[in-house]
């Protein structure tokens, strides 16, 4: 399971996001996107120290200055529903396992391990991993790089 | 990588309406929204930034200063949120939630 | 760190890091029980649920383990989470027999300091 799909099951639902300052913010999810970036509903944001406290009817954060997200936990099983049902739809066996070649000439680093292995994890990961973690992962890796190069 | 119109926020609701905007690094800067685009560049009127503790750069206080007219650069922005609406308040969280 | 990480009884076998999706190879530990310690030094122990290749997370059932040198280790049930991958140093490989015959309340140990950038 992919954690922005899990993320994007959430929607409607409570969540607390913590970002890399330490602030804290409570709020319902209305709606996220392929770099995290999140819009929440009627936020309770608090102070990295945890002593002042606002309320804001709404407010849009940025996927990379977020730390982490807290979900209910009911949100698990009702995102489950939804990978089952694309994993039998998108289940081409080869997909896997040419993506992941086609990556590593990339980098050039570990070609001949790397092949050997991706026979065995590609089925595995067959079961909907490919596909579906293609397209958010390398933009997510795009938005990743931009933070590192402000930071 | 499919288009970038998919913002996950729609700021045209918030043109010509105040609006609260923290940076990386922790500026913290409210203004009226006058314009954006979609990498969330933002321009700012009558922008006004909070001071920071000297003590302690995570810290705003209330001193402000005047900035006038600013572009604020999407990529070093880190949350929007409108000013009408948002206030300080007491601790909303009883005992059980250990913020 | 790696000290501290020992007095945790984490093993990494199984963690080459990078396998051939460039994704963090983190396929063999989904539905077992991880240990994460984020860049703020927290120490998160949950059930991988899954991951993606920028390292993002999902742990399940997961709790925070607060370590002193004062008294035993103080476990905070967290629930579900998404880490986000940039904030996570170290993923880990926890024993469960080994992990659930571990005293808690007898473990010291300093508190980990946050990475500084």
């Amino acid at each position: 399971m992919l954690p922005l799909s899990l993320l994007k099951t959430a929607q409607g639902h409570p969540m607390l996001v913590e970002l890399k300052n330490g602030e804290t913010y409570n709020g319902h999810l209305v709606n996220c996107d392929t770099w995290m970036n999140i819009h929440l509903r009627e936020v309770i944001c608090t102070s990295k120290d945890g002593d002042r406290f606002w309320r804001m009817p709404e407010c849009y954060i940025r996927g990379n200055t977020i730390k982490y997200l807290r979900v209910p936990d009911e949100v698990i099983d009702k995102v489950q529903e939804e990978t089952n049902k694309s994993r039998s739809d998108r289940k081409p066996p080869g997909v896997g396992r040419g993506r992941g070649r086609g990556r590593e000439d990339g980098p050039g680093g570990r070609p001949a391990k790397g092949i050997g292995r991706g026979s065995d994890d590609g089925g595995g990961r067959g079961m909907g991993g490919g596909r579906g973690r293609g397209g958010p992962g390398s933009k997510s890796g795009g938005s990743r790089g931009g933070g590192r190069g402000r930071g | 990588m499919s288009g970038r119109k998919e913002t996950v926020l729609d700021l045209a609701k918030f043109v010509d309406k105040g609006v609260q905007v923290k940076l990386t690094g922790g500026r913290q800067v409210t203004g009226t929204l006058k314009g954006y685009d979609q990498l969330l560049n933002l321009v700012l009127d009558e922008a006004v930034e909070f001071l920071r503790d000297s003590d302690d750069p995570l810290k705003t206080t209330d001193q402000t200063r005047s900035l006038g007219l600013i572009v604020c650069r999407g990529t070093a922005v880190m949350l929007v949120s409108p000013t009408d609406g948002t206030d300080e308040i007491a601790n909303p969280f009883l005992q059980p939630d250990g913020a | 760190m790696y000290i501290y990480v020992g007095i945790l009884l984490i093993s990494c076998k199984n963690l080459n890091c990078e396998e051939m999706s460039g994704g963090p190879g983190l396929e063999s530990l989904v539905d077992q029980q991880i240990s994460v310690i984020t860049n703020d030094g927290r120490n998160i122990v949950g059930v991988l649920k899954g991951f993606d290749q920028a390292t993002n997370i999902i742990l399940d059932e997961s709790h925070e383990r607060v370590y002193s040198t004062k008294e035993g280790v103080q476990q905070l049930v967290l629930g579900l989470y998404i880490i986000r991958g940039d904030n996570i140093s170290i993923v880990g490989e926890v024993d469960e027999e080994l992990d659930s015959n571990l005293d808690m309340s007898k473990l010291r140990a300093h508190p980990l300091k946050p990475i500084i950038h």
